[in-house]
Order: structure tokens, then C-alpha cells, then sequence
């Protein structure tokens, strides 16, 4: 491993400061120790228990099923059937939109909600508010999606709402503006809480110049707050995507089931005579567009100015 | 004049917006608990009732006792091991460059972009492979797997606004790698790690997909609520719900109160 | 300074974990619960047939505990199990048309017929299709229901409902419900074209069941889980669904919901319940005893007004025992001996077993659903 800038750890700096023979051999040693307590755990944990269950679901995408058994073998049958499937593009296609729906409208609704976080309140609120975002997790996210049925339906709270102030009834249960309402319910505190740990370490004297300088508060949140809060932005929206892109609560209890997305079509699969080469195929193709879209989202985020060019 | 009260309906409309924010994120929640003292066995208006009937059913119901306790320690060694191994890859990627260092970051990001039924069944074909499904460690295993890069993004938010010659001038001054990480870095993330170890509890707490699958027959709460919602649909999950929350609202309580008893004395030694 | 600082913190965090540890209780973490001197049953099925309604009796005469898994779907059931060491699971419950899987993949016992009592089942359940390989006892019947067309009471008449055609017409524009499985609802399509055999059809057959199908497109309001199915008949948001039966309505009737299942003229469906004895299991004579269990007149009648979900009972004595103890349950469910009664359509010929498609395969029966809705 090698350290980067200029910020080496004693023992790998070189030159003459260095004492010199044995005690630099012992001390790189404790080095690599150091660094290797560090990065190891995690690595053998995710290879031992994420990597190799997930070689197994490509090794099985490629098995077959004969009356509901998995059997193992070498046939390409099951990514030529899916990726035959037109319901299979159109699920694939709606759920990106979706996701990339949710992403930029949630990341845009919970703005305002981390500016006053950051900006508008004392320390000691701020942390009660950041714990109140962490609540709504603890409460399944499945009570709270079902329980806005209620709020949704045809006859439910909200409807019952406008009549009382003489508008017409909406019709939002099994819609796509049910399922968004169960994707807000699920990445806002997300996203909140990730925009916030970027957003409320803006440097302060950045905010105050552009003031000085008559910058008008609009003008302030996009010219010098946006800009210098682009990781924590990008990546809840990046988190959002995720989430949202492989969720099939929110699809099947607000949505109805109608129009389906990928996650839908996993269990469909499943449902169908247990075809799980089927669903790893889906899965996997979910597995490399995420693993694409965090790249690239990862990259935007870090991308230094210079690069930028 | 003007700007002046520009700014001050700005600032009303945010609060006013922060606040409609918060009601939505508690209003399932709220009516939720509404519906658990409702006599009704499904949640329509208008209300029925009001009727405890929901939580005795909890109280006599001893899976769902066992099912807590399951998920309380299961979220607990979730936390803690998925803020430690978090910590480790955000640390990495902040201080080292190696060869293979995207493959690194991948692996330890990539899980929460499986899908969890997946995920779930590939975990179980490959744990019973090792003996080591059906089991409240078969949870756990799987539930660190995901909630590690949770752990990891916090905290490398974190890192990524400390000062790199912080550590630097630390070394300089002749700490070990060892005493700078703790007197000048942890104390730096301190905060990310105390969200984090919410955070990762919280996931673990609220996943169900992969747990129905590995857990074998020690459920967990989520799994739980899952089976009754889509098996019988009872007000016991509404009931289920606000204990949880009730819970946990205390928690959130009991954090600020230490906090708030840690923070004069800090203010005090640091003056 | 900063010292004392990190000492007040490294203090606080200490204690938390320490106080986390303590109320946890890392040690509990091994596997297994020890309870002395009783024997552990582990059971996987459907869900609520392991409430303590219906176990606590068994559980009690014979000093055992049940241990429950509860599944949501038959291939789910399956995955589990293909996934399971042998001897996980000690019962089984399935539906009929897995059983033939369970038995291909060896996840069951065969079973003794002299160990049950046949003799009191009512003739149409004692060899019941897909429980008996030849000679071969597979899985013993507990329960069975019919599946037809439910419906809400205030918007729909039982005239309406004598035909499956109500759910083309315009006053159910976005009030159809579909409950999210393949099989039932194109078994109730295919009846109402007049097919017999509603799951052995030609493929000019299953053409004419898919247009006539996607012609409900329109109608439909969503496609749902049994917990969803409840709920939007319950809420009113649907006011028809196909292929449920009373299994759903009649819990919904217990609740007050005007809502009831008809069996139209053209006909209906019928599912079945088994009880099957898992391969490798530790304890088959207990399993067996359970089976029995729930097929005396004692547990026929707890399973009969199971709390998750009702259904009707292919035993004799389990009829009468109902009708002694809970009469207005036989006589709602019309598990009456004497005079017209629950068995009379299946003895019309009215009903069709569900079953798996004959000549299509499982694959494109799914696949015609998915492109059903995704329509």
C-alpha cells in the first residue's frame, strides 16, 4: 500500500530524517499492520460472505429448472429467454425512469429540508432533528408504506380532506403517484441525512463572502452551497437510485402491481415454477446497471476542478 | 426594509416546508399508532373504536416476544461490527492508494445494489453450504454484508472534510499511526460513527427480504410483520409499529440527554 | 485537555456498549433453545395454521412444542426447502399442486393410509388427485375451499354475480382486483368460456383465455397479495376479484365488510390443503400424530374457523362436530349433512380442480401473465 499527497504515516516516510537499518524494517512491518487492520476485515467479510454468494447467483444464472429443481449446469438458455422478453425492456426501462424519477425529485424535495438543518438551527436542534430522520427507520418501512393506503384510497384520509374544503376526489391508490409517495417515504431521511453531512460543513466564511458581496440567498444556495456540497448531493441521490431502483414494496402496496417494475418481475419469476436462473439473470442485470450508475456517480461526486477542466 | 422581510418570509416558508416534511415522514407513523387502538381489524374510516384488544394479542403472542429480542440483538451486533468494518474501508480510501484500490471500494459498496430477494436466496444457498443458515448468525452475517456500506459512506463523508495535514502534523509531533488515529481522527469522525452505528441499526432493524430467507425459523420483527401482512393482515403490526417507534423515540431521548450532559463539560475543558 | 475530552467520551461510549451487551445478551447468540423434556416440531406452511388456536391443544396432550415457518407462495415453499438441510422441517402443509414437486425432489415422507382415517372423509376427497402417487400416500388432505367470484354486497346483486361477465362491464371500470397469481385467474377466465377442463386446454384454448383476459385489462384496479386482496375489499377500492373464494370474503365477513363469494353459473375452482411429513424429520411418529390431530373432529373444527383464513372439511365427523359446536359457522359455510349443502356444486360438476396448465408449460402460463400486466 502507498500512501497518498504528502501525508505519509512516520514509518514510510523515507529520506534522512529515517533511522536508519533494522528499526525501519520493524517499523514498515507495524506499517502494514496498521494499514491491513484497517482495510482487511472488511474485504475478507464482504469476499467470504458477498462475493462468493454471488459468484454462486452467476454460476446459477446459468443452471437449469426441470419440474421446480434447480439444476446445475452450463446453459445460457435463461439469459437468452429474459433477454428476449419485451415485458422484461419495458420493466427495465420504466424502472430506470422511476429511479432516476425518484432521485432528482426526492434530492430536490429534501434541499430545502437540509438547508434549514444546517443553516437555520442550533447544534443541539439540529442533532434532535437528525435523530427524528433516523426514527422513521426503526418503524418498518412495510407498516408505514401499507398504513398510507389509508391515507391514499379512494375513501381514505386525504380524499376525505378535500371533500371537506369542496374539491374532487384524486384517484392515488394503485397509481404511480401512490408508488412515488412510497419512495419518498423511503429515501428522504436518506437523502437528508447524506446532503447534510456535506451541506453543514460549507465553509462559513464561503457563505458570508458571497453575502458581502450582495449575493442574494438564491444566488448563495446555487453559486456557493451546491457546488461545494456535490459528493453529500450526488450521493444520496445516488443511494436513492439504488434503493428505489430495486424496491418492491412500494410498487406492489401503493402501486397496485400495475405496470411492473424489475423487482415485481423477480417475483414473478419465482412465482413462475421456481425460476431462479431467471431472476439471477434480472438480478444480475440490476446488479451491473447499479454498479454502473454508482461509478459514474461516484466519479461526478470526487471529480476534482482541474479535471473538471 | 424590504429584503429584510423578503428573507424573513423566505425563512418562514422553509420552516413551514421543514415542518410539512416532517409530517409527512410521521404521518404513516401516527396513523398507524391511531389504527392499533382501533377495534377494527382493517384500517378504514371512519374509526371503529378504541380498543387495546391489538396489544394484548402482542402481549400473549410469544414469537413476537422472541421475535423481538432476535432482532434487538441482531441489529445491536449489526451495529457495531458494520461501523467498525465501515470505518476500516472509509479510512482506507481516504488514506491509501493501491493497486486494485476500485475493486476494493466495490466490494465493500456493492451490496446494497443487489436486490434483496436475491441477495437473499443466494445467501442462503451458499451459507447452508457452510452450515451455517437457519441460525440468528446467519442474520447477522447477511445483515453486515449490507449495512456495511451505509456505515462506510457516512463516515467517508466525514473524513473527506478533515484537514489531511491534521494527521500529518500529529506524526510530525511523533505519534504512532496508532495514537494519531485516536487521539486526532476518531475523535474527528466521532460523530459520523455514533450515525453510522443508528444507521446501520436501523437498516438491520428494518430488513425483512433477506432475513425471511436465512433466518430459518428464528424470526425477526420485520419478518414477522411481513407474513402477518401478507397472511392475515392484522392491527398487530400497527401495534408492533408503535411499540418500535414508542422504543425508540425513548432512545432518541436518551441520546440527547447524554450528549447534552457530555457537551458542558466538553465546552468547559475546552474553554 | 483533549485528553480528558476523549477520556469523557471513550467513558460514554463504554458504557453504551457495555449497557448493550448486558441487554442483549451476546451469549444468547447460539442457536437452539433448550426446553427440558419437550420435544420440538418444526412446521412450514401457509400462513396461521400454527397459531396457538390451533396448536395449543396438540401441544399440550403431547408435551411438544411447534416451531413455524410461514411462506407466502408455493414456490417460495419450494426455495426454501431445496435450500433446508433434510429434517428441518418435520410437517409440511402445501397446497395440492405442489405436492407431486415435493415428492419428485424427495422433501417428503411417503406416508401409511392405515395411519388416517380415510374411512370418514367423504368419497370425492379419498383419493384425492395429487396427494396419492399410485397406491402411494403422499400428503393427507386437511381442508379445501372453492374459488369463484367475490364481490361487494352494496354494489353488486347475486344476479349480477351468476355470470363471470359482470367483471366486462363498464360499472367496474378500475374496480376489478386481481389477486397476483397466474393460475386461479385464468382457471375462472377459462371456466367462463365454457371450458371444462378449464387447465388441460389447446392452444387455440389458452389464446382465446389470454385475449379474453387482456379484454379485462381495463377493468383492472391492481394486481394484489392475499393481505392486499383484504384490504381493497375490505376499503371498498375494489368490488370484484376473480378467482378468490371464501377463504378471503369470509374473513372479511367476521369483520362485518359487505362482501361475499359466488360461485357463478359457469362454474368454479377448488383448492385443497395437505399435511405432509418432511423428509429426514426426527420426529414422524409425532408428525403423524399431528396430522391426526387435525384431522379429528377436534381439530377439524379449529381448522375449519381458523382465525387467517376459514375453509371447509373433507370429514364426516369434523362436519358434525361443527355443526354441534359452532352452528352458525356450518350453516354459514353450508357444512351441513342434511339438505342442499357446500358439497352439492362439486357434485353438480360445477367445479374444477385448480391445477397446474396440462398441455402449456408453467413457464408460458407466467410469462402471459406478466405481459398481462405490464399491458
Amino acid at each position: 500500500m502507498h500512501a497518498t499527497n504528502a501525508t505519509l504515516p512516520p514509518e514510510e516516510r523515507t529520506g534522512p530524517a529515517d533511522a536508519a537499518g533494522a528499526p525501519v524494517a520493524r517499523l514498515f512491518r507495524s506499517a502494514r499492520l496498521y494499514a491491513g487492520s484497517l482495510a482487511l476485515p472488511v474485504l475478507i467479510w464482504q469476499l467470504v460472505f458477498f462475493v462468493a454468494p454471488l459468484c454462486f447467483l452467476v454460476a446459477m444464472s446459468f443452471w437449469v429448472v426441470q419440474s421446480y429443481r434447480l439444476v446445475p449446469g452450463f446453459d445460457a438458455g435463461s439469459w437468452a429467454k429474459v433477454y428476449g422478453m419485451s415485458v422484461f425492456w419495458d420493466a427495465y426501462a420504466r424502472t430506470f425512469a422511476m429511479a432516476a424519477g425518484a432521485a432528482v425529485l426526492i434530492s430536490v424535495l429534501a434541499f430545502p429540508v437540509t438547508y434549514v438543518l444546517a443553516f437555520r438551527l442550533s447544534p443541539a436542534v439540529r442533532r434532535l432533528a437528525m435523530l427524528m430522520l433516523v426514527v422513521p427507520f426503526f418503524t418498518s418501512y412495510l407498516v408505514r408504506a401499507y398504513t398510507w393506503q389509508v391515507f391514499l384510497a379512494d375513501d381514505g384520509i386525504v380524499n376525505a380532506a378535500l371533500t371537506a374544503i369542496g374539491l374532487p376526489d384524486l384517484t392515488m391508490l394503485n397509481t404511480v403517484f401512490g408508488t412515488f409517495v412510497g419512495y419518498v417515504t423511503l429515501c428522504l431521511p436518506l437523502v437528508i441525512l447524506l446532503q447534510l453531512m456535506s451541506v453543514a460543513s460549507v465553509d462559513r466564511t464561503l457563505i458570508e463572502a458571497a453575502q458581502n458581496l450582495r449575493c442574494s440567498p438564491m444566488r448563495t444556495v446555487f453559486r456557493v452551497i451546491i457546488p461545494a456540497s456535490r459528493v453529500g448531493l450526488t450521493l444520496g441521490a445516488t443511494f436513492c437510485f439504488i434503493l428505489v431502483f430495486g424496491d418492491f414494496v412500494s410498487p406492489t402496496y401503493l402501486g397496485g402491481g400495475n405496470a411492473p417494475t424489475l423487482g415485481i418481475l423477480i417475483t414473478d419469476f419465482t412465482k413462475a415454477g421456481n425460476q431462479w436462473p431467471r431472476a439471477a439473470v434480472v438480478a444480475i442485470t440490476m446488479i451491473a446497471t447499479l454498479l454502473t450508475v454508482a461509478f459514474l456517480a461516484v466519479r461526478f461526486a470526487y471529480k476534482t476542478k482541474g479535471e473538471r477542466g | 426594509m424590504k429584503t429584510a422581510s423578503a428573507v424573513s418570509i423566505g425563512g418562514r416558508a422553509l420552516g413551514l416546508y421543514t415542518a410539512l416534511a416532517y409530517a409527512f415522514l410521521f404521518a404513516p407513523i401516527l396513523a398507524s399508532f391511531v389504527f392499533s387502538l382501533n377495534s377494527a381489524r382493517f384500517p378504514t374510516l371512519p374509526l371503529s373504536g378504541f380498543s387495546t384488544e391489538w396489544y394484548a394479542a402482542l402481549w400473549a403472542d410469544t414469537a413476537v416476544w422472541q421475535a423481538f429480542g432476535n432482532s434487538a440483538r441482531i441489529a445491536v451486533v449489526t451495529g457495531l461490527l458494520a461501523t467498525v468494518f465501515g470505518f476500516g474501508a472509509a479510512y482506507t480510501d481516504y488514506r491509501y492508494n493501491f493497486f486494485g484500490k476500485s475493486a476494493y471500494l466495490a466490494i465493500a459498496l456493492l451490496p446494497p445494489t443487489v436486490p434483496v430477494i436475491i441477495l437473499g436466496l443466494a445467501m442462503l444457498s451458499f451459507l447452508s453450504r457452510i452450515a451455517l443458515s437457519g441460525q440468528v448468525i446467519s442474520v447477522i452475517i447477511a445483515h453486515v454484508v449490507l449495512a456495511t456500506p451505509f456505515a462506510m459512506a457516512v463516515i467517508r463523508l466525514r473524513l473527506s472534510q478533515m484537514d489531511t495535514a491534521l494527521e500529518a502534523a500529529a506524526w510530525n509531533l511523533g505519534a504512532s499511526p496508532w495514537q494519531s488515529l485516536r487521539y486526532v481522527v476518531l475523535p474527528f469522525v466521532w460523530p459520523a460513527l455514533v450515525s453510522a452505528l443508528f444507521l446501520t441499526m436501523a437498516v438491520s432493524f428494518d430488513e425483512y427480504a433477506i432475513a425471511w430467507f436465512v433466518s430459518g425459523l428464528n424470526e425477526t420483527v420485520p419478518v414477522r410483520i411481513l407474513s402477518i401482512l401478507q397472511g392475515s393482515v392484522s392491527p398487530e403490526i400497527n401495534a408492533i409499529g408503535s411499540i418500535v417507534f414508542t422504543t425508540s423515540i425513548c432512545l432518541v431521548v436518551l441520546a440527547q440527554v447524554i450528549y447534552l450532559r457530555a457537551a458542558p463539560a466538553k465546552a468547559k475543558e475546552t474553554n | 485537555m483533549n485528553r480528558k475530552t476523549n477520556l469523557t467520551r471513550r467513558g460514554v461510549m463504554k458504557g453504551a456498549a457495555a449497557a448493550m451487551l448486558a441487554t442483549t445478551g451476546l451469549s444468547g447468540l447460539a442457536p437452539g433453545r433448550a426446553h427440558a423434556g419437550t420435544t420440538e416440531l418444526n412446521m412450514l406452511s401457509w400462513y396461521g395454521h400454527a397459531e396457538p388456536e390451533m396448536i395449543a391443544a396438540f401441544e399440550e396432550q403431547h408435551n411438544v412444542r411447534i416451531n413455524k415457518k410461514y411462506y407466502v407462495g408455493g414456490d417460495q415453499m419450494l426455495a426454501l426447502l431445496a435450500q433446508s438441510p433434510p429434517g428441518t422441517y418435520d410437517i409440511v402443509l402445501s397446497d395440492r399442486e405442489y405436492i407431486e414437486q415435493l415428492a419428485a425432489a424427495e422433501m417428503i415422507e411417503p406416508l401409511d393410509p392405515a395411519d388416517y382415517p380415510f374411512d370418514d372423509f367423504f368419497p370425492e376427497f379419498q383419493k384425492m388427485p395429487g396427494h396419492w402417487q399410485g397406491d402411494t400416500l403422499l400428503s393427507v388432505m386437511i381442508r379445501f375451499g372453492y374459488l369463484g367470484l367475490s364481490y361487494n354486497e352494496e354494489a353488486l346483486s347475486p344476479e349480477d354475480v351468476r355470470s363471470y361477465e359482470i367483471l366486462w362491464n363498464e360499472r367496474l371500470a378500475g374496480k376489478v382486483g386481481h389477486f397476483d397469481w397466474h393460475l386461479p385467474n385464468y382457471g375462472t377466465v377459462s371456466k367462463s368460456l365454457g371450458h371444462d377442463t378449464p387447465f388441460d386446454l389447446s392452444d387455440a384454448q389458452w389464446q382465446a383465455v389470454q385475449d379474453r383476459t387482456s379484454a379485462l385489462k381495463p377493468q383492472a384496479a391492481g394486481f394484489f397479495d392475499y393481505g392486499g386482496v383484504l384490504s381493497s375489499l375490505r376499503s371498498g377500492q375494489v368490488l370484484a376479484v376473480p378467482g378468490i373464494g371464501d377463504w378471503i370474503t369470509g374473513v372479511l365477513r367476521r369483520d362485518g365488510a359487505p362482501v361475499n363469494t359466488a360461485i357463478p353459473d359457469e362454474g368454479g375452482l377448488l383448492w385443497a390443503e395437505s399435511l405432509s411429513i418432511g423428509r429426514g424429520s426426527r420426529h414422524p411418529e409425532l408428525a403423524r400424530e399431528f396430522i391426526r390431530y387435525v384431522l379429528s373432529p377436534e381439530g377439524q373444527v379449529k381448522t375449519a374457523t381458523l382465525e387467517a383464513y376459514p375453509a371447509l372439511l373433507p370429514t364426516k365427523s369434523g362436519w358434525k362436530a361443527l355443526a354441534e359446536q359452532n352452528p352458525e359457522e356450518a350453516e354459514r359455510q353450508g357444512m351441513v349433512l342434511n339438505g342442499s349443502n357446500a358439497l352439492d356444486v362439486l357434485r353438480d360438476g360445477r367445479i374444477s380442480l385448480r391445477a397446474l396448465p396440462a398441455q402449456q408449460s408453467l413457464d408460458d402460463w407466467n410469462e402471459a401473465w406478466s405481459t398481462y400486466k405490464n399491458l
